[in-house]
């Protein structure tokens, strides 16, 4: 699965890696992937709900130890 | 077999509302057990106590350390004692899911704003007689008003702080890349198999700990060796909030913030589970803790939610954090202590006229023992319709917000 665009947000507490994962998906083209690296651990509880809520389909959710990968299509 | 069993319930991180449900139920038991709730500030209070004693302050005049004592250590006290369980539970808990990774905050807004935040938290925490626990989770199910006060009041905090901290200044300058690839992370796995065995011998110290003290003296007034079962239970609640990654912060935030309250709805279940339990301890003849429903709970509430939103984290959520190695959180932890020694100090100018001239109000003194358990429970419905509207409307004004920032 090959993302078209990251969004790094390691460091960076909750909740900005939920409300930046919203704030960026709409500028993605339809069918396309963003790919969300978020090491606060608590980002398992709203990115991937969020997303859907949204309207965004999760493709993927990989758990690196605390860091957690998204794959995202809009 | 032993592989699957690590990996589903050890390794991954577990779904919140079974684990707050279990988070009522053991609190209710909790309370049963050791006569006191599930609380973390009034220890911190505590702490704060014990720094100004050593530095030479005098805080034997202090009326708020009167109200919630000072003496003994944290080694010696009921919830002492279960606030090392809480450390060792979710320090276990990180290191055998290989949850463990140092993080530094990554700009100097966001160590003012852990502060800032942590200390006001704190602060309003105390004057409102307890958290995001003793004012909310583990006192709405006592029976006292003014956990209902300090919980409203914490909604309306929480929106201001949310302002607060989306704004210009706080937000996220982070910006996405066009790649072509996923990244290449770190292979923190590799450490996985050494923390898992580090992480069962957190675990089995802390076990050691609790057969030690189940030996030791038993308080004054109690039948069993409190401070053993208090730990216990301790361990337990840092165990599940950490593997679960329970957030109450979270909870009332996100409603507004992204229109997601499921978070919410699971603690207001939780309440549900707790209050019976409660209940039946109270018929029993354990005395329930009320404490005053005054102006302070709600002034109390508007700090606390609006100081847990800045920060990022409130009095319970900080604790595993820190111990996954978010030093954001260390300093969050700090500005609790800070904002909660602050009350302390200067409690006795405005107690009386914010707090201790209002009467505690239990609600089955009110309302007769079945009436108070039904207005409870009336109350309790009441809160889960309000957030699931309030989460209907934010999810489709923000579903609608997002959007069209991309036009």
């Amino acid at each position: 699965m090959t993302p078209d665009y990251r969004l790094d947000l390691q460091g960076e507490p909750c909740p900005y890696p939920a409300i930046k994962t919203l704030e960026v998906l709409p500028d993605l083209k339809k069918g396309e992937i963003l790919e969300v690296i978020s090491d606060c651990p608590q980002s398992i509880n709203n990115i991937p709900v969020d997303a859907k809520n949204h309207g965004y389909e999760v493709l993927k959710i990989e758990q690196h130890g605390p860091t957690i990968r998204y794959l995202i299509k809009k | 077999m032993f592989k699957n069993f690590k990996e589903s319930y050890l390794v991954r991180f577990w779904s919140p509302i079974p684990a707050i449900a279990m988070l009522g139920i053991l609190s209710a038991y909790y309370f049963g057990i050791t006569g006191t709730y599930w609380a973390v500030t009034g220890e911190f209070t505590r702490w704060g106590g014990h720094v100004l004693n050593f530095i030479g302050v005098n805080t034997d005049n202090l009326g708020y350390f009167k109200i919630i004592g000072l003496s003994g250590t944290p080694f010696s006290r009921v919830d002492g004692v279960m606030i090392i369980g809480m450390f060792g539970g979710a320090l276990a808990s990180a290191l055998m899911a290989n949850n463990i990774k140092f993080r530094l905050p990554q700009s100097k807004a966001r160590v003012f704003q852990a502060l800032i935040g942590g200390a006001i938290a704190g602060f309003g925490a105390r004057i409102g007689m307890g958290c995001n626990l003793a004012s909310f989770f583990t006192g709405i199910p006592q029976f006292s008003l003014h956990a209902w006060f300090f919980t409203i009041a914490t909604l309306i905090g929480v929106y201001f702080g949310n302002k607060v901290a989306t704004s210009r200044l706080l937000c996220s300058k982070i910006i996405m890349q066009k790649v072509n690839k996923t990244k290449e992370l770190e292979d923190l796995n590799k450490n996985a198999k050494v923390n898992f065995i580090i992480g069962i011998v957190v675990l089995i110290f802390m076990i050691a700990w609790v057969v030690f003290l189940a030996f030791g003296k038993i308080p004054e007034g109690k039948k069993i060796p409190v401070l053993s079962i208090a730990m216990l239970f301790g361990i337990a609640f840092g165990y599940i909030i950490s593997r679960a990654q329970i957030c109450f912060t979270s909870a009332f935030r996100d409603i507004f913030l992204t229109g997601r309250g499921y978070m919410a709805r699971a603690v207001v279940i939780g309440m549900m589970l707790s209050t019976i339990g409660v209940f039946s301890y109270i018929m029993l003849g354990l005395p329930p803790k009320i404490m005053w429903a005054g102006p302070n709970a709600i002034i109390g509430g508007l700090l606390f939610g609006f100081g847990i939103v800045v920060a990022g984290g409130c009095e319970c959520g900080w604790m595993y954090r820190a111990v996954e190695g978010q030093v954001h959180y260390w300093i969050v932890g700090i500005g609790n202590v800070i904002g909660s020694t602050i009350l302390a100090l200067t409690w006795d100018s405005y107690a009386e006229s914010l707090a201790t001239s209002f009467p505690k109000i239990n609600l089955l003194s009110t309302f007769g023992n079945y009436g108070g358990l039904l207005v409870n429970y009336l109350l309790l419905v009441v809160f889960f319709i309000i957030i699931v509207m309030l989460e209907k409307y934010y999810l489709a004004k923000k579903r609608n917000q997002f959007s069209k920032r991309s036009n």
